[in-house]
């Protein structure tokens, strides 16, 4: 163990992270919490969202389930079948991972509305897609991948030794899944569900456009912003928000700190699972395949409508869509997007190593309450992140901070808990004795840290980078309270561009964002020539905020 | 990755996010490349003014940039910078939110509903522009806390392929009843637009004021709606693609809108709502001259003429003719619109309507 005493340099670095943390994550939220006062008495007597609350909970329910059975059957057709075309299925997968929000929802109205491209040109019928059904529907498709990345997580660990055991035994196929397999993932299993449910509940965009009258608790928070100007009321339900969020989260993390006694080792083991009927390979080939032709129809109509007029009246073939967004604003807004992404990414990476290493490996007072809070963020809404910050930091004597870094700074403390967590992952696996070493040949603990674990560690550096970079790009809500004219980006756009009905130009900036989410995977990823194994595990830390690495040992100290 | 690697990717990140927030001030065209040639209405009298200016706007994408290119050939020395939301709700909100350091210098855009109660918090400068006197007393704030420079009638837009599924486009609003209404539908949302409480607020005073009747109406209509749109212009979007057949809405948008080519119709229903579109300086201005100056400026014939063009909204000037197609505010049967009332109850008004259609 270190001593702090022994060692300023230590003492030095923990203060600087505790106080940064004080700064930007705990002081914005207390802002956000504290800005009703006695407006919670008025907001709670009011009534107007225990309707919210209750719709909510009910779509929560409802796409929560079914996102996890499609994930489920996506992940199972991963992990257990040899079915063929498994690298376009990954793609697949991760595509909603990598999209803005808005115009994803604006699609789904164009192709199957009541007068939708398919529902109405092609089959006739007149479905609405607006309302509890919609919102379901929808919610379905945007979240199954988060379930997938998670649940193929887990049952890729699950041991195959044990199956194979099962098997010889005598038991069939759909008794080994049973009675072994699904009772060694069950915990893994809870954790996705918790973590689907998180995503659903504090999904924004699709009830917006698609919601009808279904009004859940993030559209009437930005109700009451938009319309009434009503700050108070909407931190209200700010607050009921996280307060259910953090519900989910604690319990998830008790759920994945169980998970330690499920498989043996921390590796998949060699041997080859046992080989699932031939029938229901084909069965999970047929499904994976009709999910991902609806992917890629959504997301193919973005691109379609990209390059045409006026999508879908006017379908003549143009350019001019990207010719818009690269110049003017526009241009500033794309090369914007990159700079914050970039420079967010790279901070929050760095800066969650320095404080998992410390959370981890270094003993000191409150090291639990620290761990807590630099994992908050992920259960607090990205439009109340951003108004904390408006709140917080708009003060006279704090102009001379441009616009820009106070956005790349939210960004940075919005995505910590990804890096915190790969980080922690990362360090469960290499053993004290490394950098101990170290230390008791006279090495200072940083120097330790420096020039032992870091080498190591550059795994997860990879993967908060990563994640972090396609969460920074692709979020609308933090920013939408923080940008001026000099620092606009993507995402604001699109907002803008849609508000405009300018739905080609929205669907050209689209496309960018998701590009540069996709460069910044393959990139990264070719440096780890790892490639697609990173791209799964940085979609699944981005999905699952769990330990990504492969951890199945530790635990988090929350739940120890 | 080394540790020093990693130093040199995080010192150059923080370089090249340096060096683009610096690109980014000085992309924008300098004004001095504009020619002047300033009217006689909008020659500044004093000192020329100069500097910078940050304009929060509600208005359309296309009209801002003709706008303020226009404001700039009037005043070549003043930069504008704008900051577009069309919701105008979102900016009131960033008003409140900034006011420990106001960045923005101008509002525009958006009804005096959203202006208003940003007076009454202190949040707005006052100034009574040269230009104002030509501005009839009931499309101005009397101490100028906010000027209206334009106006908005609320209208309906119908869709020409789908509109024999019902019986006919509404000739009163109480036409919208009829069940073969129903699901066909749709309404801005009186909570996040200014046109769905101008709606709503519209049916208290062709009712006389009598809330509960006006409640009512609005929750038999309830049953016919499909969905109620987070912004103004999403709804048009949803008629012009025939996802629904009609939608009360603002009748320069819907003018727009069939401008493009869209297979739609504008009609007024007897009894109908107005907008005053406002704009308001910020309290806390580092520009004030400036700020100044584009008030002043947008009130001026040439500013109305243009905007009308750019929009097919009215103007607030009697002597700036309306675009065509356009209805006149003196043509059209409006209610009695008490817009102090409308908005002083907008709060009370909205929590009652939600509570009767129980969203």
């Amino acid at each position: 163990m270190r001593s702090l005493q022994r060692e300023p340099g230590l003492l030095l670095a923990l203060l600087a992270v505790v106080s940064l943390v004080a700064i930007f994550i705990v002081y914005p939220q207390l802002r956000v919490i504290a800005t009703p006062g006695s407006g919670y008495i008025a907001f709670l007597t009011g009534g107007t969202w225990q309707r919210a609350l209750l719709n909510s909970l009910e779509v929560m329910a409802l796409s929560t389930t079914s996102a996890v059975i499609l994930g489920f059957i996506f992940a199972y057709a991963m992990v257990y079948t040899d079915m063929p075309w498994k690298p376009f299925f990954r793609l697949v997968g991760i595509l909603p991972l990598l999209s803005p929000p808005f115009v994803v929802a604006a699609a789904y109205v164009i192709l199957f509305g009541p007068r939708g491209v398919i529902t109405y040109g092609i089959f006739g019928q007149t479905i609405s897609v607006f309302g509890l059904g919609g919102i379901w529907g929808v919610q379905t498709i945007a979240f199954f991948p988060f379930a997938y990345q998670l649940i193929a997580d887990v049952l890729s660990r699950s041991d195959a030794r044990l199956e194979q055991a099962a098997r010889n035994l005598g038991a069939g196929p759909w008794q080994v899944f049973r009675t072994v397999t699904l009772p060694l993932t069950r915990p893994g299993l809870g954790a996705a569900i918790l973590t689907t449910a998180i995503y659903v509940l504090e999904d924004f965009g699709n009830p917006a456009l698609i919601g009808g009258t279904f009004i859940v608790l993030p559209t009437q928070a930005y109700g009451l912003i938009s319309g009434f100007g009503d700050l108070p009321g909407a931190t209200a339900v700010s607050t009921l928000l996280l307060a259910l969020a953090l519900v989910l989260y604690l319990t998830k993390i008790r759920l994945d700190g169980g998970r330690s006694f499920v498989t043996v080792s921390g590796r998949a083991s060699s041997m080859p699972r046992p080989p699932v009927p031939v029938k229901l390979k084909w069965a999970c080939f047929a499904a994976c395949l009709a999910l991902s032709i609806l992917i890629l129809t959504v997301y193919g109509s973005l691109l379609v409508s990209a390059l045409t007029l006026n999508f879908p009246t006017v379908m003549t073939p143009t350019l001019q869509h990207f010719q818009y967004i690269t110049t003017g604003t526009n241009g500033t807004a794309l090369q914007n997007t990159l700079m914050f992404g970039l420079a967010a990414a790279a901070i929050s990476a760095a800066f969650a190593l320095l404080a998992g290493w410390l959370v981890q490996r270094v003993a000191f007072t409150g090291a639990r309450v620290l761990d807590f809070l630099l994992i908050m963020p992920a259960a607090i809404p990205g439009l109340f992140f951003g108004i904390g910050y408006a709140t917080a930091f708009n003060e006279p004597w704090l102009d001379w901070l441009g616009r820009g870094y106070l956005i790349i700074i939210a960004m940075i403390f919005w995505n910590i808990p990804i890096g915190y967590q790969a980080a922690v992952a990362g360090l469960r696996q290499i053993d004290r004795t490394m950098d101990e070493a170290a230390t008791s040949l006279g090495a200072s603990s940083l120097r330790g840290f420096r020039d032992i674990l870091l080498p190591m560690l550059s795994g997860s550096l990879r993967v908060g980078f990563v994640t972090t970079f396609v969460r920074a790009v692709t979020t609308l809500s933090v920013v939408i309270f923080l940008f001026t004219p000099g620092s606009t980006v993507a995402t604001i756009r699109i907002y803008q561009l849609v508000n405009d009905l300018n739905f080609g130009g929205a669907t050209a900036f689209t496309v960018a964002d998701i590009a540069m989410a996709i460069g910044a995977l393959v990139i990264v990823g070719l440096i780890a020539r790892g490639r697609t194994a990173l791209i799964g595990r940085a979609a699944a830390a981005q999905v699952a905020l769990v330990p990504p690495l492969g951890d199945t040992a530790g635990r988090s100290p929350l739940a120890r | 990755m080394t540790p020093v690697l990693d130093r040199r990717t995080f010192l150059k990140g923080l370089g090249v996010v340096t060096v683009a927030a610096a690109c980014g001030g000085a992309a924008t065209p300098s004004p001095t490349a504009t020619t002047a040639v300033a009217t006689a209405t909008a020659a500044p009298t004093a000192a020329p003014v100069t500097g910078t200016i940050s304009v929060y706007s509600a208005l359309n994408e296309s009209t801002n940039n003709e706008f303020f290119k226009a404001f700039n050939v009037a005043y070549p020395n003043v930069k504008v910078e704008v900051l577009p939301l069309a919701a105008a709700g979102e900016l009131q909100t960033r008003i409140r939110t900034e006011k420990a350091s106001p960045k923005a210098d101008i509002f525009i855009g958006g009804s005096s509903e959203f202006h208003d109660p940003l007076g009454k918090e202190g949040l707005l400068e006052a100034y009574v522009a040269p230009n104002a006197k030509d501005i009839d007393a009931k499309f101005k704030e009397a101490t100028g806390l906010w000027t209206g420079w334009y106006t908005g009638i609320f209208g309906f837009i119908s869709n020409d392929t789908r509109i024999a599924e019902v019986p006919k486009a509404p000739a009163t609003w109480d036409d919208l009843l009829d069940p073969k209404w129903a699901g066909k539908l749709v309404l801005p949302s009186p909570i996040t637009t200014g046109g769905g409480y101008i709606f709503m607020a519209t049916q208290i005073f062709r009712f006389n004021k009598d809330e509960d009747k006006a409640i009512a109406f609005m929750k038999s209509l309830h049953a016919n709606i499909a969905q109620y749109v987070p912004t103004s212009p999403g709804a048009l979007t949803l008629i012009d693609q025939g996802q629904f057949v009609g939608c009360p809405n603002w009748a320069h948008d819907i003018l727009t809108e069939k401008g493009k080519g869209n297979k739609v119709t504008l009609t007024i229903p007897s009894d109908t709502g107005f907008e005053v579109g406002a704009i308001s300086i910020v309290k806390g201005t580092k520009n004030l001259p400036a700020a100044q100056a584009l008030v002043n400026w947008s009130i001026t014939k040439e500013a109305g003429d243009l905007n009308v063009k750019l929009s097919n909204r009215g103007s607030t000037r009697a002597d700036v003719a309306p675009a065509a197609g356009a209805p006149k505010l003196t043509d059209v049967k409006l209610v009695a619109y008490d817009r102090q009332w409308a908005t002083d109850n907008k709060d009370r008004l909205i929590a009652k309507w939600r509570t009767a259609v129980g969203l």
